[in-house]
């Protein structure tokens, strides 16, 4: 597996974008991303010269358009041919939704909860739901700084209820970058953790992405590995059920086999901050982090991480287990706020 | 030579938001070059009070209310509201793109060969083509376009 550093949600002037893909793909080497996905509002053309585009920037470009409906916008990538957004009123994305993935891409909504009509036309996400599993991915952070951003925070919060109601869905990064623009707030990054083998990398990268194997950060990678029985799970995995147990123990009289199962209840958890990815690219003051391992469950370990320390160990109950992630708290830009996430482990 | 396929002028009203307008036009002769003039205006509500009841109106359905205060006092970080068409060519042979920004005027062009941002070359076929205008928000009491379509002889 090797990861892949993206910026998923990108514009050139073939929509409202200031910038050629050229100069996008320039833009986006030079803060250090191995791949962005251009996703121009209701259009694909351009991505016309994009294999010259990659070999002159070294960096991987996802073909992708976002859905720029009355109704909510909603990102597609992965797919090269357009898939029309018109026909789609509000009743009805469970049927453009299928189109998309007839096509082999998938979709995010994006920025969800920010303020639509009219100051963002069809900005905020209004099309009814009814079957989350159509939904690949949720952005849930949008633009520069984003989790200091009430509407990202919302998104947070909502992206973290579907997951307690049991759906298994990615969440992402991603800057909607229209122009060349300094700036010193801080970028989000989304990684992707790629299967090695001889697949194409766009597909490779779709791939993961649909399988919610994917981390989000202002800077360093966090990663998290559980075991159980010495079977290690990576991100987007889902661990097998428990054997039904049956009973409840009482302690004085408890079994060897029981006891073993009440032990194989617990699993044990990695997490990992990789403070070297982009080097350059990010700033953090030094400071002691805190890690949280948060669960449908509600937080189930909190502990102190260092970037010298990176690594926390720590054996929680999966018994009642949906999902779990990993969480990195601390000071960035003057401001203590959640700094990287990763998406769920899930239990079965 | 110009042969004029389609020359418009209409009026949206804030109730168009969110529909889509198509002029379907038959294309006589295959290539040549495919000429679209859209404009529309005005862009911007310049009414500062009801640019205010409009995004107070639009805070109070999108923002939590916890924050809609805070989001108010802000309102006129979004000014100036605009006005918002855009436009998509559909070709016999299939979709050809759009030209989905701001820009209240624009001129766009198709040939085999060459076309405007957002837009895909390719031959002109004969047969029925497709210009939708994609009215996304319309925020004055009215607001005017007209459309022009016409196919220049010759390679462009």
């Amino acid at each position: 597996m090797s990861w892949l550093a993206c910026e998923l949600h990108t514009h050139t002037f073939h929509s409202d974008g200031k910038q050629s893909l050229s100069e996008l793909a320039a833009g986006a080497k030079a803060l250090g991303f191995d791949c962005i996905a251009l996703t121009d509002h209701n259009t694909m053309t351009g991505l016309a010269g994009k294999e010259e585009v990659e070999r002159e920037n070294g960096i991987s470009i996802i073909p992708g358009m976002e859905w720029t409906t009355f109704f909510g916008h909603m990102v597609t990538i992965g797919l090269d041919r357009y898939v029309d957004w018109r026909p789609v009123g509000p009743g009805d994305i469970h049927a453009g939704l299928a189109k998309v993935h007839e096509q082999g891409g998938i979709a995010g909504m994006a920025h969800p909860f920010r303020p639509g009509s009219p100051m963002c036309t069809g900005c905020y996400w209004e099309f009814e739901v009814s079957d989350w599993n159509d939904i690949d991915y949720i952005e849930v952070w949008s633009t520069t700084f984003a989790p200091v951003k009430n509407n990202n925070a919302r998104a947070y919060r909502f992206w973290t209820d579907r997951l307690n109601e049991g759906y298994r869905l990615a969440a992402t990064s991603g800057r909607d970058w229209h122009h060349q623009e300094p700036t010193d707030e801080p970028l989000s990054v989304t990684y992707l953790r790629l299967e090695d083998n001889d697949a194409p990398l766009r597909d490779r990268a779709i791939q993961a992405l649909s399988s919610g194997r994917a981390t989000v950060t202002l800077g360093p990678r966090l990663d998290l590995e559980i075991s159980r029985e010495g079977t290690t799970y990576g991100i987007g995995d889902v661990i097998p059920g428990l054997p039904e147990s049956g009973q409840t123990f009482d302690q004085e009289h408890v079994s060897a086999v029981q006891l073993s199962a009440v032990q194989s209840s617990f699993v044990q958890v990695l997490a990992t901050a990789d403070f070297s990815v982009r080097s350059g690219h990010w700033e953090l003051p030094e400071q002691t982090f805190t890690l949280k391992l948060d669960s449908n469950q509600g937080v189930l370990f909190e502990g102190s991480l260092l970037r010298d320390l990176p690594q926390i160990t720590a054996e929680v109950p999966a018994e009642e287990l949906k999902w779990l992630r990993a969480e990195l708290w601390g000071i960035i830009h003057g401001v203590r706020t959640l700094i990287a996430f990763t998406n769920a482990v899930y239990f079965e | 030579m110009k042969t004029y396929l389609i020359d418009v002028q209409g009026q949206v009203t804030p109730c168009c938001s969110r529909s889509h307008i198509a002029y379907r036009f038959f294309l006589p002769r295959p290539g040549g070059k495919l000429c679209v003039d859209f404009a529309y205006g005005p862009k911007n509500l310049e009414d500062r009070e009801k640019a205010k009841t409009l995004i107070e109106e639009s805070v109070g359905l999108y923002v939590e209310e916890e924050f809609q205060e805070q989001a108010k006092a802000r309102w006129e970080s979004h000014l100036p509201l605009k006005n918002l068409i855009t436009v998509s060519v559909d070709a016999p042979d299939g979709h050809r793109g759009a030209a989905h920004r701001h820009d209240p005027e624009q001129h766009l062009v198709i040939s085999r060969d060459e076309a405007s941002p957002g837009l895909e070359h390719g031959e002109l076929f004969k047969g029925l083509w497709e210009v939708t205008l994609s009215v996304h928000a319309i925020v004055t009491d009215g607001c005017a376009y007209s459309l022009q379509i016409w196919q220049e002889e010759g390679d462009a």
